[in-house]
């Protein structure tokens, strides 16, 4: 099927069924708004932060007196080296530094091979049609804590755990999920329709970093094939309507009671596959809704290094 | 009393037939299925064997079956009814072993269709097909086919009263009745885009506006919830370049097919008459998901 611009469909489809037209990004609720930052890290002391954002522009940006950085471990926000990539969760207009994640990389895919050695490992992962083959360090310090979450460490099996970038290279640092018993070409069924079409959804959120830096949107498992030109797309066990790129959800964290509204502007074609839930705050029904980028996962209160929270969508 | 007894003993063959050809079908569509190797994870005997070996396992299962039933029905040779007993006997200890082993996969006696944890009634259904088996073999050598051809009153009451006992316990038949009834609604099936073209093709909307499109093929195309939409370069009422947007329902063989006229600016352009309240065959009643939003 042609595509045009995905941005004018939701346009377009609101003139065809007659509904308002709502605008995306986070919806005022309780609490202050929280902001994602993105950019290269040019300077850091302990209380002014300055970035580069990907548009080019300088920030300079206040460092709270509680705010802590991750880079692979908790770190001072002066500690970090010029160049990393940070994602910022920022208060008061995005100007004071609430969190700061750096180099932080989610790595999500299907092991195709698990290198020999005894100490530390690479292991290769197939991350979906869009990011294709991956490798990734698995170093010796977190084998065991990664091997509980992930038993099955053999081909053919889910993996999913977030790391840190460094050299190039992604070193994985801690598991965000129980490894899925299944084989990724297995995925359950989802349950019967019991009550027919439902109004909201619920499940777990996950972030992703196969977005552009800085973009906010979600990647939607729930997608004709022939639209997104994805063949491993159309899989969930979650009971979830088909959507296109371009729709608008709106995801709600439960757990931080925050709401935000975002374009699906890719394939959910790994998140699809797990059918696992998020115990952030009590346990959410199984499987991923929605793949959030790393900017809108922290708008919406997510952690980078807790990997999910558990969500609700509406279909906007 | 004892040639009535034979009677329906033998009458069970075309039971057994059927279940086995069933059985056979049913376990071939599953192995060569388009979920392949990997949806096999959770069925039947197979989960015990390693995983390259449970395609063939099961195979082997629906040639074992598909012999016997020929020999069943076309011969009344012995060693088929020994052979159908022996397979009921060791399909019960298997199951019995599998609910022991793997309490969490169905039987996968009939494919991916029993995926139902075994239970009771998985069990009891082959102990009952082990002593129709048994009492084929004590009915004596009549081959399946003549019981049909010169099939009697009793034995006729005979074959369904094993088929109906043979139903009850088959947990499969309520799985598919709650599939069928409990069906996915429209936003969560799979539909096709060249039936909603050709639907489009054949509404009054698109006749109606026909003339004022450019182009007939669409210069988009996209579906969401229980809607496609294709958009169609054309003509506004002065002559401007719009896009004209058809939205087709995805239910039902006249769907509800809504149009608006797009200006460049993402404003709608003319009049377009209201659209009219969309209502289905299934029962999902237009889109509640979009609907609950609307407000």
């Amino acid at each position: 099927m042609p595509q045009r611009s995905v941005d004018r469909r939701r346009a377009l489809a609101s003139a065809a069924l007659g509904r308002p037209l709502a605008g995306s990004g986070p919806v005022p609720g309780d609490g202050e708004l929280l902001h994602a930052v993105t950019g290269t890290v040019l300077d850091a002391s302990p209380h002014l932060i300055i970035i580069e954002t990907s548009d080019g522009e300088e920030e300079r940006l206040v460092v709270a007196p509680w705010a802590t950085a991750w880079r692979g471990d908790t770190v001072a926000p002066a500690d970090l080296p010029p160049g990393a990539n940070v994602v910022i969760r920022a208060l008061k207009a995005g100007r004071v530094v609430d969190r700061i994640w750096a180099d932080a990389t989610r790595i999500t895919g299907v092991i195709q091979e698990v290198g020999p050695g005894a100490r530390d490992r690479t292991v290769e992962l197939y991350c979906g049609p869009h990011r294709g083959m991956r490798t990734v360090v698995v170093p010796y310090a977190v084998s065991g804590r990664l091997r509980v979450r992930h038993p099955k460490f053999e081909p053919g099996y889910l993996f999913d755990a977030v790391g840190v970038v460094e050299d190039g290279v992604a070193h994985v640092r801690l598991p965000t999920t129980s490894q899925p018993p299944y084989r990724w070409t297995s995925v359950p069924e989802p349950p019967l329709a019991y009550g027919g079409a439902q109004p909201h959804v619920s499940g777990t959120a996950t972030w992703s970093d196969g977005f552009d830096f800085g973009e906010r949107g979600a990647a939607y498992p729930m997608l004709e094939s022939s639209d997104a030109e994805c063949d491993e797309v159309g899989r969930s066990c979650a009971r979830l309507p088909y959507l296109a790129l371009g729709s608008a959800l709106e995801v709600r964290n439960v757990c931080a009671g925050r709401t935000s509204v975002v374009p699906v502007v890719t394939c959910g074609c790994l998140a699809g596959r797990f059918c696992d839930r998020c115990l952030e705050c009590g346990t959410s029904p199984r499987g991923r809704i929605a793949e959030l980028s790393p900017a809108s996962f922290v708008e919406l209160g997510g952690e980078l290094t807790k990997g999910c929270f558990n969500a609700r969508i509406t279909l906007g | 009393m004892t040639e009535t007894l034979r009677t329906i003993a033998a009458a069970q063959l075309p039971v057994l037939s059927v279940l086995l050809a069933l059985g056979t079908v049913a376990k071939i569509r599953t192995a060569r299925g388009d979920r392949g190797l990997g949806g096999m994870s959770g069925l039947g005997p197979a989960v015990l064997v390693p995983e390259h070996w449970r395609a063939p396992v099961m195979l082997g299962c629906a040639a074992g079956e598909a012999i016997l039933v020929g020999g069943l029905m076309a011969t009344g040779h012995p060693v088929f009814r020994w052979g159908t007993t022996a397979f009921f006997a060791v399909a019960t200890y298997v199951l019995w072993e599998l609910r022991r082993r793997r309490p969490d996969v169905g039987c996968g006696c009939f494919g991916e269709v029993s995926a139902v944890p075994v239970g009771f009634r998985s069990f009891t259904r082959t102990v009952v097909l082990t002593a129709m088996a048994v009492g084929a073999v004590w009915a004596g050598p009549v081959p399946g086919w003549s019981v049909l051809a010169g099939i009697s009153w009793t034995e006729g009451l005979a074959v369904a009263g094993g088929l109906l006992l043979v139903a009850a316990f088959s947990p499969e038949i309520e799985e598919t009745a709650a599939r069928f009834r409990h069906r996915a609604p429209c936003e969560e099936r799979p539909a096709d885009a060249a039936t909603a073209a050709a639907r489009l093709r054949s509404s009054t909307a698109w006749r109606a506006y026909e003339g004022s499109l450019t182009s007939a093929e669409p210069a988009d195309s996209w579906r969401e919830l229980c809607w496609r939409f294709f958009v169609h370069p054309g003509r506004g009422p002065d002559g401007e370049p719009v896009d004209v947007v058809f939205a087709v329902y995805l239910s039902g063989r006249k769907p509800a097919v809504r149009v608006a006229l797009v200006g460049s600016d993402g404003r709608a352009v003319g009049t377009v008459p209201p659209p009219e309240p969309v209502t289905t065959a299934d029962g999902a009643g237009g889109s509640p998901a979009l609907a609950a939003h609307d407000h």
